[in-house]
């Protein structure tokens, strides 16, 4: 009881000022916690464009052919224009100009199956499993996934299984570039997948997910599978992927000094772009960490200097605990947790303000173009600064009062006129 | 060779205000019996409070030694000093400095709170003692100068120390409240055979002390009673 009281009693007008203290310190956490919780926001986007986009990941096509069509077997079908891309790619070229950086090689074709009554129009993707699967993610529904010495073997999604009235243990034909037809036995069904940097949109076999460049189905094999099917080792695609993404322009370069002479390959790579989400995300951290720190001297040195005011007033107390025979430390506890408990209380509160009043997605247009909206996220960090800020206003309010009982005589405290 | 209970020996301690150098004490040497009662005299400023906080080991000197019950309170650190002063020193000060949030009876428990020992028996018995039992809720600002100066005697008293250090404990109080807190001081220190040091200008209490010393200019000077 007595040690509350010490610590929290007798304010009399003080208590106004403690409460003003209190209210700026609320209002100063809030728009702080605000401002990190933007720049934590950017921070987390910005860590899942380096997952998502893989800006060390660069991607060598084939220009895609608008005119391709198959005919069906059966039936009056008219003629389809779907994209697909011209395997153009010499791999043993591909591999030199890679250098030491992984070459994942791809084969995409467009065929038309035909099944007993079924009909579909699927995309037939040659793969390097074991490389593919670091890069795309697979799930599995039923049987297993392509292995690197499967021959003739495929997985489909469960549209397209469906649809072809197979599974696993089935067979469908996929016609071959000679004119016969070979059987893909179905090893897999997959429920979900996520296939990167896969060909453009087509209206009718793979369905891609809304703002995603992710293929969502069609039938895979491995690559020896696909040559057999194309009747060459000509890629249409491939991903290199660069030792680090700071790697990425050399190694763009060397790729396009090595296929200047072919105008129907194209290099492309998203480290340019993930650059300049570095540079929003910079900028993002500068204007807010500017705004926390202006609010923080102004308004935080404002609140110090409130509760300046109130250890002033109090200096003899405490002067007179360390008189009376209380250690220093325990002489300035209560200085010390009555800053701490107001500080924190009100950092508190405005951390909580900010939670509630900070919008779900924050976005600068002009600003953050390419960042893009980003979740304003209340985490640790944004706490530490917080707790930071409150014992950091606690610390000047009492300095010199602390200053002047630990280096001063204490007596020459308790010799000034009582206030 | 035996000790006297409060010694010191070539003391001097110099006070720095901006560039000017203040002397306070001056190669001071005295010593005091236990049990002994001494008045300490002087004009404002001669010194007499310096030697007090010296003595409460609230100061350091700056040559000299000050011994007390056989400590060397110029050589403490900051928490053996505290527990010097909590366990062997009592204080009462011209302007109490007495806790306004807490009540007398609060404030007489604070020094045995420092020794993590609370007595309320013995705080009510105190305040009794002074002449306060029915005042002990009372905050400092519900009670008079007079009271308040008791109830800092009760506080000084509260670990039963062996050494009071009173320093013009009547400087704020009228001739009537003066009279009964003197008494009162006196009184208490010498029934328990504590050693009393009192700053004071009353010349009246050079009549009942044991020892009367004048400080003037720094300097100790020991004068008839």
């Amino acid at each position: 009881m007595i040690w509350s009281k010490l610590t929290f009693g007798g304010f009399g007008r003080r208590f106004v000022e403690a409460i003003a203290a209190a209210t700026i310190l609320a209002a100063t956490s809030a728009a702080v916690a605000a401002s990190l919780m933007v720049v934590e926001g950017a921070r987390t986007t910005l860590t899942r464009a380096i997952s998502q986009d893989r800006p060390d990941i660069v991607q060598i096509k084939s220009r895609f052919n608008r005119a391709l069509f198959e005919t069906p077997r059966s039936g009056n079908l008219p003629p389809l224009t779907i994209p697909v891309y011209e395997p153009l790619i010499n791999p043993v070229e591909l591999e030199r100009a890679a250098g030491s950086n992984q070459v994942v090689k791809r084969q995409s074709l467009f065929r038309n199956v035909v099944t007993g009554d079924s009909f579909l129009n699927i995309y037939v993707f040659g793969i390097d499993p074991d490389a593919e699967r670091g890069l795309s993610s697979f799930s599995l529904a039923r049987g297993r996934f392509l292995r690197r010495e499967d021959r003739a073997v495929a997985v489909l999604d469960q549209a397209s299984a469906r649809t072809l009235g197979v599974d696993v243990g089935g067979s469908f034909p996929i016609r071959k570039a000679d004119g016969n037809d070979l059987q893909l036995t179905v090893v897999g069904i997959l429920d979900r997948l996520e296939l990167r940097g896969a060909p453009p949109r087509s209206a009718e076999a793979p369905s891609l997910r809304p703002d995603s460049t992710f293929v969502s189905s069609g039938a895979f094999v491995n690559i020896h599978t696909s040559e057999d099917i194309f009747g060459r080792e000509s890629l249409t695609d491939a991903l290199v992927i660069a030792r680090s993404a700071a790697a990425v322009p050399d190694l763009v370069a060397k790729l396009q000094e090595a296929f200047r002479l072919e105008p129907g390959i194209f290099v492309t790579e998203r480290y340019s772009q993930y650059q300049r989400k570095v540079r929003d995300f910079v900028l993002t951290l500068a204007l807010f960490s500017a705004v926390s720190i202006a609010t923080v001297l102004l308004a935080g040195s404002y609140a110090s200097n409130l509760l300046h005011d109130i250890y002033v007033e109090r200096r003899r107390q405490y002067a007179t605990l360390i008189a009376l025979g209380f250690p220093p430390g325990m002489g300035v506890a209560p200085a010390v947790i009555f800053g701490l408990v107001l500080g924190l209380a009100a950092v508190a509160i405005g951390g909580l303000a900010a939670l509630a009043f900070v919008p779900r997605t924050f976005a600068m247009p002009s600003l953050m173009a390419n960042l893009g909206p980003t979740e304003p996220t209340f985490d640790w960090a944004v706490a530490c600064c917080l707790v930071a800020i409150a014992i950091a206003a606690m610390s000047v309010g009492l300095a010199s009062t602390l200053a002047r009982l630990l280096r001063e005589p204490v007596a020459a405290t308790l010799s000034e006129a009582s206030p | 060779m035996s000790q006297a209970f409060v010694s010191m020996r070539s003391v001097s301690k110099t006070y720095h205000s901006g560039r000017a150098r203040v002397g306070a004490l001056r190669e001071v040497s005295l010593e005091i019996e236990k049990g002994e009662f001494v008045r300490l005299g002087g004009p404002s400023g001669s010194g007499k409070t310096t030697l007090l906080n010296l003595v409460a080991g609230l100061d350091r000197p700056d040559r000299g030694e000050v011994f007390v019950a056989g400590i060397d309170v110029g050589r403490l650190s900051g928490s053996r000093a505290s527990k010097y002063r909590a366990e062997q020193v009592g204080m009462v000060f011209q302007s109490y400095n007495l806790i306004p949030q807490l009540t007398a009876l609060e404030n007489v428990l604070l020094p045995m709170l420092a020794l993590g020992r609370t007595n309320e028996g013995r705080a009510r018995e105190l305040l009794d003692l002074v002449g306060l039992a029915d005042r002990s809720d009372h905050i400092p600002s519900q009670l008079s100068g007079g009271e308040q100066q008791r109830v800092a005697i009760a506080r000084a008293l509260a670990n039963d120390p062996a050494l009071v250090l009173a320093d013009e404990p009547t400087g704020n109080l009228d001739e009537q409240s003066a009279e009964r807190v003197m008494g009162l001081l006196t009184s208490a220190v010498r029934e328990r055979g504590r050693t009393l040091l009192l700053v004071t200008h009353d010349r009246d209490t050079a009549q009942t002390s044991d020892k009367c010393l004048e400080v003037r200019g720094g300097v100790v000077t020991s004068v008839a009673g």
